[in-house]
């Protein structure tokens, strides 16, 4: 190596002093939230550096490329169409042809899964460099995140043809559509976090979850109009991504606004849950940690 | 920059680990309950939960700016354990850890490495792992690639590479990191030997500029050439903490009588049939003095008392030199030179010398087989006995002197 880029610690480096000590770092909720911005900050060129590597790795060595982004919503799509035509459920009264309304619902429903699994998920998938490194832990939630945004742009571009075929041209509500769409991963993204330190520690979690998740899709409005009547209509209060699911799908596809409160409460509970989650990963790692390589 | 700043205090840090996977797991929920109630802090470090064992105990040591210290011990000991808590990856139980600067660490060489993107590629995502920005790797690039030596396949996927070669990407990434103190963990293991002596001379540049290294490695003979200072952990308890020469003797006294245990446990050290015996071993100089430590060169003798029951005619002895890195460096027996003897219910000596001693600074020990005049007459082995030390001459790796296991006799010729 060369001189000119001799390799020497600054003594400025000598000012940062890092002390560890078996104290909870949530005594001082504001420190903690200090350190997680400033982590966050720090972990942006590597959250971009491990977005960049997913996306890159993720199609390379596929002969599809990025039509496996579009598949899952086109074939959940076609099967419910099908069953729909065989008369198999009702979709009930849909705003918009049952064909776009169920790509809607199925598009949105999968950013929102794929929002509540992440975090399990990334923490499952980078183990080994959980484990042997330290780096700004916020920058695997960024990737996660980028990577959910990213599926879901995709996805959104097979609504371009679908609105073009049915007609169907998005009204000026349309633009709200995004903050909908974010907070409904928001509320995806809380509830992930919050169950992954048990999900990474007990795989009966991730186990109950592929189990309940087709029944937790039925239960969502997603393949049918909003149940109305009591007490069914009670299924979009408490299943936390129902309202801003309807809510997001009613300002994209120009149809009455009906979930309009419902949908800000969820929103909004998510956003004040949303700090004590990240508090939880953060906070839980070290915990996990041991178990991963102990 | 003084040389006198402490960069790291550990202290008197514990640490507990379960080993049965249920129990560590229900642990972890009430850990998790316990840092996440804000109701954690120091665990009475002498209590410990069932199936619990101390990983660390009581650790306490501290670094001043410049130094290279090794940390050694056998496998189980505690030192990757210590290793993670200065990093940070884990907590104490107890105690404190306070360090001053930047921390780099190479922990696994290529963590982070996608197998199917390019060297070039996988050369910037590393980077951003150990905290370079874009701009910094742009600047080091051509470095990172002329030190790797893999010009020539850096375009290709990560997964077509040896793992010799992703070693070297690996470590040439990480050396250009600028720390305050760098943790190393077995990452010199693997790697051609040629590759390994451009790091150690890289990393005695480090050190010369004021970075402080910790070194975890099973390579002790290796690591004379960057470490002046050697930590030893021997059942999570820091055993030695002072000049290397000690260190890497303690280290092998603690890998012997592991073994030792070890070998005890599984073949029973014990006479199979009661008529003969080995009853004492020990060391000691020409002269028949006791003595357990020896320069290289000098006379060690053996002494082997023997005991019986009956009296046994033309009994044989089989004794093998060991080294606790090394292994087994040579065995020699009293029938290879004709020597018969006669064991007598009184008791006997019998004395081994093995003159000029060859081997150079470390710990070694003696496996010793007692036979009857018939291959089948097994009667006692005992193993890991009659240790001993040897102290000197002192070693250099540099090139100006001897260096290694063994000592070479040896003549130099010019034919001008």
């Amino acid at each position: 190596m060369s001189n000119a880029d001799s390799i020497q610690p600054d003594n400025a480096d000598l000012d940062q002093v890092t002390h560890y000590s078996s104290e909870s770092e949530i005594r001082n909720p504001l420190k903690l939230l200090a350190d997680i911005v400033g982590d966050a900050m720090r972990g942006r060129e590597l959250a971009w550096r491990l977005f960049l590597r997913n996306i890159r790795g993720m199609y390379r060595q596929t002969l599809l490329g990025l039509f496996w982004a579009f598949l899952p919503p086109i074939a959940n799509t076609a099967i419910w169409i099908f069953l729909r035509s065989q008369n198999v459920f009702d979709s009930g009264d849909t705003s918009v042809h049952p064909t776009l309304f169920i790509l809607t619902g199925m598009i949105l429903w999968q950013a929102f899964i794929d929002a509540f699994q992440m975090p399990l998920q990334v923490v499952s998938s980078n183990r080994n460099m959980i484990s042997k490194l330290h780096f700004p832990r916020e920058s695997l939630l960024m990737v996660g995140v980028g990577e959910v945004l990213f599926n879901l742009a995709i996805r959104m571009l097979l609504l371009i043809p679908a609105f073009l075929y049915f007609q169907v041209a998005p009204g000026s509500m349309s633009l709200l559509f995004p903050l909908a769409a974010i907070g409904l991963i928001l509320v995806g993204l809380s509830m992930g976090l919050l169950i992954m330190p048990l999900g990474s520690l007990y795989q009966d979690v991730s186990r109950f979850i592929t189990m309940a998740l087709p029944f937790w899709m039925i239960i969502t409005p997603i393949i049918y109009a909003p149940l109305k009547s009591w007490p069914a209509s009670m299924l979009n209060w408490i299943n936390p991504p129902a309202s801003l699911l309807i809510l997001s799908r009613d300002l994209l596809l120009g149809a009455p606004l009906e979930h309009v409160w419902p949908g800000i409460a969820f929103g909004v509970a998510a956003l004040l849950l949303f700090i004590p989650a990240l508090f939880v990963y953060r906070v839980s790692m070290p915990v996990l940690i041991e178990r991963m390589s102990a | 920059m003084s040389q006198s700043t402490n960069i790291l205090e550990v202290d008197h840090v514990w640490k507990a680990y379960c080993r049965q996977l249920k129990r560590s797991m229900w642990y972890g929920v009430k850990d998790l309950g316990l840092q996440l109630s804000g109701r954690a802090g120091d665990r009475d470090p002498q209590h410990l939960r069932p199936g619990e064992f101390h990983a660390i105990r009581d650790a306490h040591f501290s670094m001043k700016q410049g130094e290279c210290v090794a940390m050694i011990g056998p496998n189980g000991a505690g030192k990757s354990t210590m290793l993670k808590m200065i990093n940070g990856l884990i907590k104490p139980d107890s105690g404190s850890i306070t360090i001053r600067g930047r921390i780099g660490a190479l922990i696994e060489l290529g963590t982070g490495f996608n197998p199917i993107l390019s060297g070039r590629e996988n050369i910037y995502i590393n980077g951003a792992v150990l905290g370079m920005q874009k701009s910094e790797v742009d600047r080091l690039f051509d470095q990172i690639v002329d030190f790797s030596e893999l010009e020539h396949v850096i375009d290709s996927p990560v997964k077509t590479y040896s793992t010799g070669m992703k070693v070297r990407l690996g470590y040439s990434i990480a050396a250009n990191l600028r720390p305050t103190l760098l943790l190393m963990d077995e990452v010199l293991a693997v790697g051609d030997v040629g590759f390994r002596m451009k790091c150690f001379a890289h990393l005695r540049k480090l050190v010369d500029e004021g970075v402080s290294i910790i070194i975890v490695t099973h390579a002790v003979a290796m690591l004379s050439r960057v470490a002046t200072r050697s930590i030893v952990f021997g059942q999570g308890r820091i055993i030695h903490d002072g000049d290397l020469e000690t260190g890497t003797i303690i280290y092998e006294e603690e890998l012997s009588a592991r073994a030792t245990a070890h070998q005890a446990a599984a073949t029973g050290n014990e006479s199979s049939a009661t008529i003969a015996r080995i009853e004492n071993v020990q060391t000691c100089n020409e002269e028949g003095e006791l003595q357990t430590e020896f320069e290289t060169g000098e006379t060690v003798a053996l002494q082997i008392e023997l005991g019986c029951d009956q009296p046994v005619n033309r009994a044989r002895l089989v004794v093998a030199l060991c080294s606790p890195v090394h292994g087994e460096l040579g065995s020699v027996s009293t029938p290879h030179q004709q020597f018969e003897f006669q064991l007598d219910p009184s008791g006997q000596t019998i004395t081994l010398t093995l003159p000029d001693f060859p081997l150079m600074l470390g710990s070694y020990h003696f496996d010793i087989s007692l036979y009857g005049p018939e291959t089948t007459d097994f009667y006692h082995r005992n193993c890991g006995r009659g240790s001993f030390r040897i102290v000197g001459p002192e070693l250099d790796p540099n090139g100006y002197g001897l260096f290694g296991a063994l000592k070479l006799e040896h003549h130099w010729k010019s034919d001008r």
